[in-house]
């Protein structure tokens, strides 16, 4: 269970550390949004355009690892009562480095510049590696729940060995060494990014933070205890029969870690079912879709779906939606938290601290999720239906989605600001 | 009169939110029963820092907790009574 009585200000990072990870992503996709609603239909026509890596990059390492990298500053102290070694300068030189290797990393492949690319990468992988480092510390530094701890240790894992593979792919694009079966390692790389740390983290964080927020039972043991070594153990006998040149049979590894999600996404499914306040919430919204989107992306796999469609599920229905939709959680939890602990070290008893749903309104998070799910509609239908001009569409509407929660939460964070100058 | 506060069902940090509201209107002497379905160390600290004292019963699933004025302590009768759940 979250023990927030370790959630501590001498423990936690400044708030300003994973908040300025949390404001700067949104502009990520709203660039990709943009990018897609400028090279059209061609970006989505093949998952090897320019277009659509740059896409792919810009959500994967610009919005979602972005998020991903804040909220791992924060968890340690709170779930595992272990402080990131020297944080504020650690968070500092990790957000720019990824910042600036995401955006170098991006214009190197829609255009081609093989500096950026090669620069970009470099600096994102830079970036990466010394916050998995510091996390890492932090980890095995720390004690409560196993389950949370084993999967971000293994997501912190898959996240080095995406970094590796990442590198590697930069490397034979820029013709310094030769990549024989180059779709295999993208498939690779892929699936280490997507399924190993953006799925493993999400995977240990739903596992407190489900029950914690939506009041539901607990996940079951055997779950929490099973589905990340699994997920991981089916990565890695991937990995190993694509390296033996065997990339067909690397497909079954491929398949446990895809059984894997849809068991944890039809048990959320099953909790969030079962929490015991029937309020349908924007961050509810969220993780219902995104998890549909888990079953539907596993369904289409398995059945010969096309691999553009599978892409736009998992990246924009989950690696856009579920971020957004815990943000709207954390970020005003974390708000209203620091001023508690500002009030109480003042001892300014008089003042009253706004609850936290003030901090971005219910009815606002909602209006986010109705242009989340038009625009997951519409670049689904783009994906799936080429040639009618939707991708335009689509990417505006990704564009505005993004747009608005980057002011929602710009407004959490102003509202906080305004709040602390009273004590 | 003891108020009784139950914020079992409700997700953090509305139990919190809650408890802090009902001491702002408790009245001097008064007594606020809590219904938590866990231990809220977090309270703890404030109440300390607020001048409130507390006494806490139960299991996990099911805590009851009272809080009072640190100088107005209760009688062993107040301490003993069942909140109704």
């Amino acid at each position: 269970m979250l023990n927030t009585a370790g959630l501590r200000l001498d423990q936690a990072p400044p708030l300003t550390v994973p908040f300025a990870f949390f404001l700067g992503a949104p502009p990520f996709a709203v660039a990709a949004g943009l990018l897609l609603a400028w090279q059209g239909e061609g970006a989505l026509a093949a998952r090897w355009t320019p277009a659509a890596l740059a896409l792919a990059h810009l959500i994967a390492l610009g919005f979602l690892s972005q998020i991903l990298c804040g909220a791992l500053l924060q968890l340690p102290p709170v779930l595992a009562g272990a402080p990131v070694p020297r944080v504020v300068p650690v968070g500092r030189a990790a957000q720019a480095l990824l910042a600036t290797g995401t955006a170098l990393l991006c214009v190197g492949l829609a255009l081609g510049w093989g500096l950026a690319l090669g620069v970009g990468a470099l600096g994102a992988a830079a970036g990466l590696t010394l916050l998995a480092g510091a996390v890492a510390v932090a980890l095995s530094r720390g004690r409560g729940s196993v389950d949370t701890r084993r999967a971000m240790g293994l997501g912190l894992g898959a996240l080095a060995v995406t970094v590796v593979l990442g590198l590697m792919l930069s490397a034979a694009l820029l013709g310094w060494v030769r990549l024989p079966g180059l779709p295999g390692w993208v498939d690779l790389h892929l699936g280490w990014g997507l399924l190993g740390w953006a799925g493993l983290i999400l995977m240990g964080v739903g596992y407190q933070v489900v029950p914690m927020f939506h009041v539901t039972p607990a996940y079951p043991g055997w779950l929490r205890s099973w589905s990340a070594p699994l997920a991981a153990g089916g990565l890695v006998a991937a990995t190993v029969l694509t390296l033996a040149g065997q990339a067909q049979r690397a497909t079954w590894g491929l398949g446990l870690v895809a059984a894997c999600f849809a068991v944890f996404a039809l048990t959320t499914l099953d909790r969030q079912r079962r929490r015991e306040r029937p309020i349908l919430d924007a961050t509810l919204l969220h993780w219902r879709l995104a998890m549909a989107c888990v079953l539907a992306a596993v369904l289409l796999w398995f059945t010969g779906g096309r691999a553009e469609t599978i892409g736009v599920l998992l990246l924009v229905g989950v690696g856009v939606g579920l971020p957004s939709g815990m943000l709207f959680k954390i970020m005003p939890f974390l708000s209203w938290f620091h001023l508690q602990q500002r009030q109480l070290a003042a001892r300014r008893f008089d003042l009253r601290i706004p609850h936290m749903h003030a901090f971005i309104p219910e009815r606002r998070a909602r209006i986010h999720w109705g242009l989340h799910l038009v625009a997951l509609g519409l670049l689904v239908a783009a994906t799936l239906a080429p040639g009618r001009g939707l991708a335009p569409l689509a990417g505006l509407a990704l564009a505005l989605s993004a747009g608005y929660l980057g002011l929602l939460l710009i407004g959490c964070y102003l509202r906080y600001r305004a709040l602390s100058r009273r004590f | 009169m003891a108020q009784v506060l139950d914020v079992r069902t409700l997700p953090p940090p509305e139990p919190l939110e809650r408890v802090l509201d009902a001491l702002t209107a408790l009245p001097n002497g008064g007594r606020l029963w809590v219904l938590h379905r866990r231990e809220p160390f977090p309270l703890y600290d404030m109440l300390q820092t607020m001048g409130y004292s507390w006494r806490v019963r139960g299991r996990e699933g099911h805590f009851e907790i009272l809080i009072w004025d640190s100088g107005a302590p209760p009688t062993r009768a107040e301490l003993s009574w069942n909140p109704p759940c």
